[in-house]
């Protein structure tokens, strides 16, 4: 039985260096989350568990407690950034979420600490939840009350991804490593999270048998511009009401849910390829994602 | 002490088999005569340690891993610490193996064996997910990332080792309850004065 008993001290010595860099996040009335301190200063955790920007009191693993304000927000894929002035507490070891792969052991960690395990049963978009994004985990493992927000972790306790009951009522999902990470680069490069923004409101459209045919789509469904907002990127890039929009870059766009997981805040300044059918013929369109402004 | 996590535990030989195997030899069934009431843990000496909820009456029949039915007395109840004591002289079975109170650490692997539902000697698997209170009531459980049912309770949440580290209680949704060990040997101690 050594085989198992080295399996069982490798999984909580994962718990304990992992649960080194976990905080107790405050941010919502009755049930607290998870958090990680993910870069000196850092704590990434589920947007949908922080309500407040500010005087967001969150709980070292040391058990001190400290108030932490929102840097930024990406409630596309269901992340916070938080600013905490945190010495002493040690940062996460991140790894390379590129290596993940399905069948993985994988630990849930909790502030706590608290602990649950599984394996990764999926690796890929998140389609039909709430805020679909590229790339995420699904775990078969149980996320209990108050993970959201925390790390999920590779059985030598390195952080693989951020851990999500928020963006699907169906699947317990992590978010992974490497998106956390280029969110949290832009809030470095740029001092927010940027939201980003094209001006145009839209709806969704079957796309007629013929027309998919002869244009050789393959999805049944699109997108229609019903308004496109003066000064906006879209207008800049000559955008027009009725255009339907088929893909951005190398996104296909079959729904406005599509349209919004397309635009991620990394994308702000980018120049991507609109495929539109313009009174049903085909036309790109080069459009520069814009940044929304900010409030206040 | 614990050995430093390698990361490749799972290139060796892992032998859950073995550890169901060992439990059960020291898992019995309580029922009174017919129906299934619960799980037990054979304790030494001659002892089967339970739940104060499984057993609610004087005497209860055991069926043993070899499929023999005793009888046994209720001498000692706890229904606080959901504990029970019965009186099961000379079997012949082996005891569980205590392991030593506070030998778990979160994320430790543990195994629970019992017959949840019926099912005869039933092994679930997971993980230590805390050990403490989960509401105002402040009694400390061991809180296990591992499936329970009815039928399992009584039985014996164990270590890698085969070694007893809690006796099952209850599921908190999907959550496994486990009266700690240091509860269950001060319960056992203070019973058989």
């Amino acid at each position: 039985m050594d085989g198992l008993q080295s399996l069982s001290n490798d999984l909580a010595a994962a718990v304990e260096r992992g649960g080194r860099a976990v905080f107790k996040v405050a941010g919502r009335p009755r049930l607290a989350s998870t958090g990680v301190h993910w870069r000196q200063g850092l704590v990434v955790t589920a947007d949908h568990t922080v309500h407040a920007d500010e005087d967001v009191t969150i709980t070292g693993p040391d058990g001190r407690a400290l108030t932490a304000r929102v840097a930024g927000r990406d409630p596309t894929i269901d992340i916070a950034v938080l600013k905490v002035d945190a010495p002493g507490v040690p940062v996460a070891d991140v790894a390379d979420s590129q290596e993940v792969r399905v069948g993985h052991i994988v630990l849930a960690l909790g502030a706590g600490p608290r602990a649950s395990w599984g394996v990764v049963s999926s690796i890929g978009e998140g389609r039909r939840a709430r805020g679909p994004a590229p790339e995420l985990l699904h775990l078969d493992l149980t996320l209990y009350p108050g993970f959201s927000g925390g790390p999920l972790v590779d059985t030598q306790g390195r952080v693989v991804g951020i851990n999500t009951s928020g963006a699907s009522r169906h699947w317990h999902l992590a978010i992974p490593a490497a998106a956390v990470d280029r969110l949290v680069d832009e809030l470095m490069r740029r001092g927010h999270i940027p939201r980003a923004y094209l001006g145009v409101s839209t709806q969704p459209v079957r796309l007629p048998e013929p027309l998919r045919q002869r244009h050789g789509l393959d999805q049944q469904t699109a997108v229609i511009v019903v308004e496109v907002q003066s000064g906006s990127p879209a207008a800049a890039a000559g955008l027009s009401i009725g255009d339907v929009i088929v893909s951005l870059g190398a996104n296909r766009i079959t729904d406005p849910t599509d349209l919004k997981a397309t635009l991620r805040p990394e994308r702000v300044g980018e120049s991507i390829t609109a495929s539109v059918l313009r009174g049903g013929e085909p036309k790109e369109l080069q459009v520069t994602v814009g940044e929304r402004p900010r409030r206040g | 002490m614990a050995s430093p996590g390698t990361g490749a535990a799972l290139s060796a030989v892992i032998d859950i088999a073995a550890l169901a195997e060992q439990l059960r030899q020291v898992t019995v069934e309580v029922t009174d005569g017919g129906e299934l009431l619960g799980s037990g843990v054979l304790w030494p000496p001659g002892f089967v340690v339970t739940n104060a909820h499984v057993v609610r009456r004087r005497e209860v029949a055991l069926r043993l891993v070899d499929g023999r039915l005793v009888h046994a007395r209720v001498p000692a109840r706890d229904p606080d610490a959901d504990l029970a004591l019965l009186g099961v002289p000379g079997t012949g079975l082996p005891s569980a193996t205590p392991a030593e109170p506070g030998s778990v650490r979160i994320g430790s692997f543990v195994a629970a064996v019992g017959h949840p539902l019926g099912v005869r000697g039933a092994l679930t698997t997971g993980i230590v997910c805390a050990m403490g209170p989960i509401d105002r009531s402040g009694r400390a459980w061991i809180q296990a990332d591992l499936r329970l049912a009815p039928g399992n309770s009584g039985g014996p949440l164990a270590d890698a080792a085969g070694h007893v580290v809690g006796v099952n209680s209850r599921a908190a949704g999907p959550l496994a309850l486990a009266v700690p060990m240091d509860q269950v040997e001060h319960f056992v101690r203070d019973a058989r004065v």
